[in-house]
């Protein structure tokens, strides 16, 4: 595989793909998750900041809040903090399943030794060296931030009569004809025109109609 | 097979999974069946050339089928009380000599510093201003209220800060050990420099004396083994760093956190516990100071007792 996934073959015998998240946009979420912590700690120490007992109250607040939030966000919400929600990603463990109280207990200590000298150097370093982008907690834990996917919409072409190809399609190129269609939504309609003129041998047309005539065949295709 | 077809043979199978995958409908015994005939439709489905959409639905379907099946924990009920009575003293008992490294770097630097500043005590300087000093040396004065405090914050107060500050040095201590252990020899070399002088300091002047060494006999045998064995865990993970043996260093990295696993989860305890001792014990001025050594002696002892002795007996 070229696209830079991860395949996981279980033993079922059908390969997993999981699609390892990058060191930007772990930063971006780890940076929601920071500023949720400061709001955290900044209300936990304007509510009960004034008294003796407050102060107490406050040291446990920080604690748990620094310590166990990732931890608990990881394992009870599918590893998945609100930073990582935000931005699709989530924790997994290296052979493809959620992450337990160890596991994540262990990265998440690490995270301090990933941390140093300043500002996460050494996990930043440690990721860039590392095949599935792990920070060194990541490595340790054996675990891996992944990007989280969602079950894709299947149901389109619904108001488009399916045609029948004059042209035997090969299964490598329906895939390509029907992956077309299913990102028609991101592409100007200028550029499928044009797309769709490439493929005057098998419709005989060009721009527009070529285009109708390609969606009815992907209809076909997929009915 | 038509596409079409093929979608409308399985239905009843894909959106029977995903119910049960959304919650809506319970999980039944048949479900690792439903599961291989799932992957069966994916098998087929890419094989065929199906769309793209109808192959990386069935993917992800079997993707969070995988994780339902497979990542159930396994249940084990007599963990914690296996962990307390065997596991944890066990594992610090197999790692002894990095026990005693860490036991040698942490009260070799407390004996020097101590002794160079009790034979020497303008070196004391040095190591802390003049007005730390003078700040240890007003907050162990024998009419101090609460003492170790500066004499104005609650016990609750310094509980919560004692927990964050002592539980996270802890585990600091742990973490940096993957740079080949060197932070973590520090860090235990830097607490015990820290006791050694304020220590010895204080045992000057014989109206501290007593009341510093009261304050800290109690929860400095669960602090201080409670640091020991998270410094224990840093330089084992630093270890599988630089000695992996036979595995590869990602593997001996992975088995060293497997097995240092119990041990840094119960330094984290033993600190909560010390931090528990801090605040509502050693520093209460109801209690005298001979009850205090007492009862610090027995919690020395059961320490001691507890990482020789304990998980030794077979069950």
């Amino acid at each position: 595989m070229l696209d830079g996934r991860l395949s996981l073959t279980t033993p079922e015998g059908v390969r997993l793909l999981l699609t390892p998240a990058g060191p930007a946009i772990r930063a971006a979420a780890w940076a929601l998750d920071f500023i949720v912590w400061l709001v955290i700690a900044f209300f936990g120490i304007w509510i009960f900041s004034g008294s003796k007992l407050g102060a107490g109250v406050i040291g446990l607040i920080l604690f748990v809040s620094y310590w166990g939030y990732p931890v608990i966000c990881e394992v009870y919400f599918r590893g998945r903090s609100i930073g990582k929600r935000a931005f699709g990603l989530e924790v997994l463990r290296a052979d493809g399943l959620p992450v337990g109280w160890r596991e994540s207990a262990l990265r998440n200590l690490i995270a301090v030794a990933d941390f140093l000298p300043m500002l996460y150097a050494s996990g930043l370093l440690c990721m860039l060296l590392d095949r599935r982008f792990r920070r060194l907690g990541d490595i340790v834990a054996g675990t891996q931030v992944v990007y989280h996917e969602k079950l894709p919409a299947r149901s389109q072409f619904t108001d488009v009569q399916p045609l029948a190809t004059s042209y035997p399609l090969t299964p490598e190129q329906q895939r390509i004809l029907i992956g077309l269609f299913e990102r028609e939504k991101k592409l100007p309609v200028e550029r499928m025109q044009e797309l769709a003129s490439i493929a005057e041998p098998i419709t005989g047309l060009t721009g527009a109609a070529s285009l109708a005539e390609l969606r009815g065949i992907a209809a076909g295709l997929t009915q | 097979m038509k596409q079409k077809t093929f979608e409308t043979e399985q239905a009843a199978l894909w959106t029977g999974i995903e119910a049960v995958l959304n919650g809506s409908a319970k999980q039944l015994d048949d479900f690792p069946a439903q599961y291989r005939r799932l992957c069966q439709s994916l098998a087929l489905a890419r094989q065929r050339g199906y769309s793209p959409s109808l192959t990386d639905y069935l993917q992800k379907l079997v993707l969070d089928c995988h994780r339902r099946l497979y990542g159930v924990e396994i249940e084990r009920p007599m963990l914690l009380r296996l962990w307390l009575s065997h596991t944890f003293p066990q594992r610090v008992r197999e790692e002894w000599r990095l026990l005693a490294l860490a036991s040698l770097t942490f009260f070799g630097v407390a004996l020097v510093t101590g002794l160079l500043v009790w034979f020497k005590p303008h070196w004391a300087y040095s190591f802390m201003s003049g007005a730390e000093l003078n700040q240890f040396h007003g907050m162990y004065q024998p009419g101090q209220t609460a003492v170790g405090r500066g004499g104005s914050e609650g016990d609750v107060a310094m509980f919560g800060f004692y927990i964050w500050n002592n539980v996270s040095i802890g585990f600091r201590t742990f973490a940096s050990g993957i740079f080949a252990g060197v932070p973590t020899l520090i860090s235990l070399g830097s607490n015990g420099m820290h006791l050694g002088v304020v220590g010895s300091w204080l045992s000057m002047d014989a109206s501290t004396r007593p009341v510093f060494w009261s304050f800290v006999i109690t929860h400095s045998s669960f602090e201080i083994t409670g640091l020991l064995l998270s410094g224990v865990a840093g330089m084992r993970l630093g270890l599988a760093l630089i000695h992996p043996g036979r595995l590869s260093r990602r593997h001996a990295l992975l088995a060293a956190s497997e097995r240092m696993f119990p041990i840094i989860v119960g330094a984290a305890l033993l600190t909560v516990l010390a931090a528990f001792f801090e605040g509502f014990w050693s520093a209460s001025a109801s209690i005298s100071q001979p009850v205090k050594f007492i009862v610090g002696g027995i919690c020395w002892l059961t320490v001691l007792l507890y990482f020789a002795f304990a998980g030794r007996v077979t069950r």
